[in-house]
């Protein structure tokens, strides 16, 4: 006993005071950290600032005034969020977008206005050749770029032809026109220019209909006995992925270092050195007890970071302490069968690179709790639902997304106890049948090995 | 059993699969000798000695390692050279060195100072704070040899001990060798070298095929083969050896690098026989040739039926062939 937690202890320091590793720790918040803060800024809805001529063919005749007021750079300032009179608006502004919490600052908004892309309409002739004016687009063409689109408002676009049909209108735009200059700009005026004209037409003010049919989105509110709060239905989605990802990075964290160390202990044929003075069954029970420890650390680093995030925003109440003693009893449950798999895996063969083929399975069931996820934090009372829970070694992972989701109707206890048992005798299985994989594949070198040798090497153990 | 004997095996069997690697094994280690393991590579030397340790488990057969019915149980007291060593890499020395010592149940808080003056002893007093992966191999070899003494083990058992290692090395190695056993240590050398094993072994065990072709000690072996042939080198190169050939007790001659052998009848005495070739034709060398271990060793597997060639190619092979030939390979 004591010599197998003296591997243990080798087993975990040497992990843990690793760079590798320190680093390794340290990425996992940072990715998310970088995905909270950076990505809104990264994905700036802002068009580019361009400068160029939107040709119009106007068919119907009734379109162009229209398109022309609504491409006013005062117009396209308003649609780029950032209103003519920038100065006038900064502390509103500013007081909004404290308020919201945006981290673009006043700064930007103030720079905006000579940012802001310039498009001046260009009548054509109504009746002009639309292949001429799409040659203009070209590359290379007499407009030398300048001309970035050419819209063609169809003749029937405002009054309706004979048979009563509507028409539409086309749009041909220069290559590598930036997505949000179309999206911004070019396709709301031109649908707004014919749906304005189209009402005017028919006798209605666009300014009232638009009063009229505009009804902003509300945010529900949660009646608890509690008191009311704002509904988070995107916590209540994100708490299950949460615990899941958790779950996973640390018995993946835990059981791929148990692989690679086995494998490495391996080809550098320090085992049999090692196999002189412990038992292979010392040794991969005090391996896999080393790499229980740093998934434990990672636990307690990531869950310590993690409550204090809820707990900086005051959301700590969507987090049931229960859950953790589950997360912690479902972590041992799935790391003791995935990690005794991974040291077999890492026992059996050679280098890391015939490992691949063997890991399949651990994949496999990794993938599964994805796949899972949306399904499950939907509907975790669901029978599938249920029964995927009581399987190992998927177990863990859908029973965890099963309590964290179910926040109507809990996971009644009998089936967690249920779950827990059968992960307990999942186990069991796992770590006889890894442990003889261990001892005959420990000290056999050669062809790598498939999952029929292995089969074979459990008989002969 | 009798604790007078270090290691005591009876009828031990191993099987991989179709291959038989050790078969009905009969073999008794007295308690302070050094034993030499013989036999070429694939003979079932590693597979022994593995059972030996507990490493892996015989299909029959008992055996004792000091005392205890297991060496599970007797481990601490034994120290084990692998013919497949390692180091951990990434380790410091000393770190590796005090790691192993611990898992070996050294509870000495003077385990440093004892490190030190053995790395000090084979040279390497410079290397302990060192990276196990910045050593040479053969440096490498002698941290290892130090892990296997490191705990002052009763039994050690060294397999291949001298593979990879130059002449320098080889002698400091040996010399260490000879000294635990002077300090009373029991020790089994596992060796497909035969002559290694004839510089320091005070009792042969051949094996070959798994099973065990010869057990006695160095002197009773010499004794039971006596000299069967003479080593010649005619004065003049190109010399016409017909006339030796005539001889009545020549049975045979064959090439030995720039002399020749000549086989004699059992018969005749070496003695006389050396004489009358010496007045035959004129001779720059003559002399009696002792069998060596390795000719005992070819004499008793081919009274066995295996082919003579093959067992001196596999004598010979090279000791990373041994890796893949020993023992099991899936």
């Amino acid at each position: 006993m004591i010599r197998t937690l003296r591997v243990a202890r080798r087993e975990f320091v040497s992990t843990v005071c690793t760079k590798g590793f320190i680093v390794g720790i340290a990425v996992l918040p940072a990715i998310l950290l970088a995905m909270v803060v950076l990505l809104p800024l990264l994905m700036n809805e802002k068009s580019p600032k361009v400068d160029g001529t939107l040709a119009v063919v106007d068919r119907s005749g009734q379109a162009l005034p229209l398109i022309e007021a609504n491409m006013t750079p005062k117009r396209i300032a308003e649609r780029e969020g950032a209103a003519g009179e920038v100065l006038e608006q900064f502390n509103q502004q500013l007081k909004e977008k404290v308020g919201q919490g945006a981290p673009e600052g006043t700064l930007a908004a103030a720079a905006q206005l000579n940012e802001l892309p310039t498009i001046v309409v260009e009548p054509l002739d109504p009746d002009a050749d639309v292949e001429v004016a799409k040659d203009s687009l070209l590359e290379g063409s007499a407009t030398d770029g300048s001309r970035l689109a050419v819209a063609v408002v169809s003749d029937n676009a405002i009054t309706a032809n004979e048979e009563g049909e509507f028409g539409t209108y086309e749009l041909f735009i220069r290559e590598n026109l930036d997505d949000r200059i179309e999206g911004n700009h070019l396709r709301p005026v031109l649908r707004d220019a014919i749906r304005n004209a189209r009402l005017t037409a028919a006798g209605y003010d666009p300014d009232t209909i638009e009063a009229l049919t505009r009804v902003p989105r509300v945010r529900s509110t949660t009646v608890t006995e509690e008191g009311e709060q704002a509904t988070n239905e995107a916590m209540r989605i994100f708490i299950p992925l949460a615990f899941m990802m958790l779950l996973m990075v640390a018995v993946m964290t835990g059981g791929s270092y148990l692989m690679t160390t086995t494998i490495e202990e391996k080809s550098s044929r320090v085992v049999e050195v090692l196999l002189a003075a412990v038992s292979p069954k010392e040794l991969m029970t005090g391996k896999v007890i080393g790499q229980l420890g740093v998934g434990l650390l990672l636990m307690m680093v990531y869950s310590g970071l993690g409550i204090g995030a809820l707990s900086a925003f005051s959301m700590l109440s969507f987090l049931e302490p229960i859950t953790i003693v589950y997360l912690m009893i479902f972590f041992l449950l799935a790391y003791f069968m995935i990690g005794s798999f991974m040291a077999a895996v890492g026992a059996a063969v050679n280098e890391l690179r015939e490992a691949q083929a063997l890991q399949t399975p651990v994949m496999m069931v990794v993938m599964i709790p994805w796949l899972l996820w949306l399904p499950i934090s939907r509907d975790p009372n669901a029978p599938w639902a249920v029964a995927l829970s009581m399987i190992p070694p998927v177990n863990s992972f859908a029973m965890l997304l099963r309590i964290t989701s179910a926040t109507t109707e809990p996971v009644p206890t009998w089936q967690i106890l249920t779950s827990i048992g059968l992960g307990i005798v999942g186990v069991y299985f796992a770590i006889w049948f890894c442990a003889k994989i261990f001892r005959v594949g420990i000290l056999l070198h050669g062809t790598p090995p498939t999952f029929r040798t292995l089969v074979k090497w459990v008989r002969m153990a | 059993m009798d604790s007078q004997h270090a290691i005591e095996i009876q009828g031990l069997c191993k099987r991989f699969g179709p291959k038989v690697a050790v078969d009905h094994l009969d073999m008794i280690l007295p308690t302070g000798k050094l034993y030499g393991l013989i036999g070429p590579n694939g003979a079932g030397k590693t597979t022994s000695i593995r059972m030996i340790l507990s490493i892996i488990f015989p299909d029959a057969g008992r055996l004792s390692v000091l005392g205890k019915a297991s060496a599970s149980e007797s481990k601490d007291r034994i120290g084990y050279l692998p013919e497949e060593r390692g180091v951990y890499r990434k380790m410091k020395v000393k770190a590796f060195l005090s790691y192993m010592a611990t898992l070996k149940g050294v509870r000495d808080p003077k385990i440093g100072t004892k490190i030190d003056e053995w790395l000090d002893r084979v040279g390497l007093a410079d290397v302990a704070k060192k990276r196990c992966e910045e050593l040479s191999k053969g440096m490498q070899q002698k941290v290892q040899f130090i892990a296997t003494v490191i705990h002052d083990p009763e039994l050690l058992i060294l397999d291949e001990p001298f593979s990879g290692l130059d002449p320098v090395n080889l002698r400091l190695l040996r010399d260490l060798i000879k000294e635990q056993h002077a300090m009373g240590k029991t020790v089994i050398f596992s060796t497909h070298v035969m002559h290694h094993a004839e510089q320091i072994c005070d009792h042969i065990v051949m094996i070959n095929g798994g099973k065990k072709v010869l057990d006695a000690d160095l002197p009773t072996i010499r004794a039971s083969y006596p000299i069967r042939s003479l080593l010649i080198d005619p004065l003049d190169t190109g010399a016409d050896l017909g006339p030796l050939d005539d001889l009545p007790f020549v049975v045979g001659r064959t090439r030995e690098e720039t002399a020749w052998e000549l086989t004699l009848d059992g018969r005749i005495d070496p003695t006389e026989a050396l004489r009358t070739c010496a007045s035959t034709i004129p001779l720059a060398r003559v002399e009696l040739r002792r069998p060596t271990l390795e000719d005992v060793f070819i004499e008793k597997a081919t009274s066995e039926g295996t082919d003579e060639a093959e067992l001196r190619e596999a004598l010979r092979a090279p000791d990373a062939a041994a890796l893949e030939a020993e023992g099991v390979t899936s």
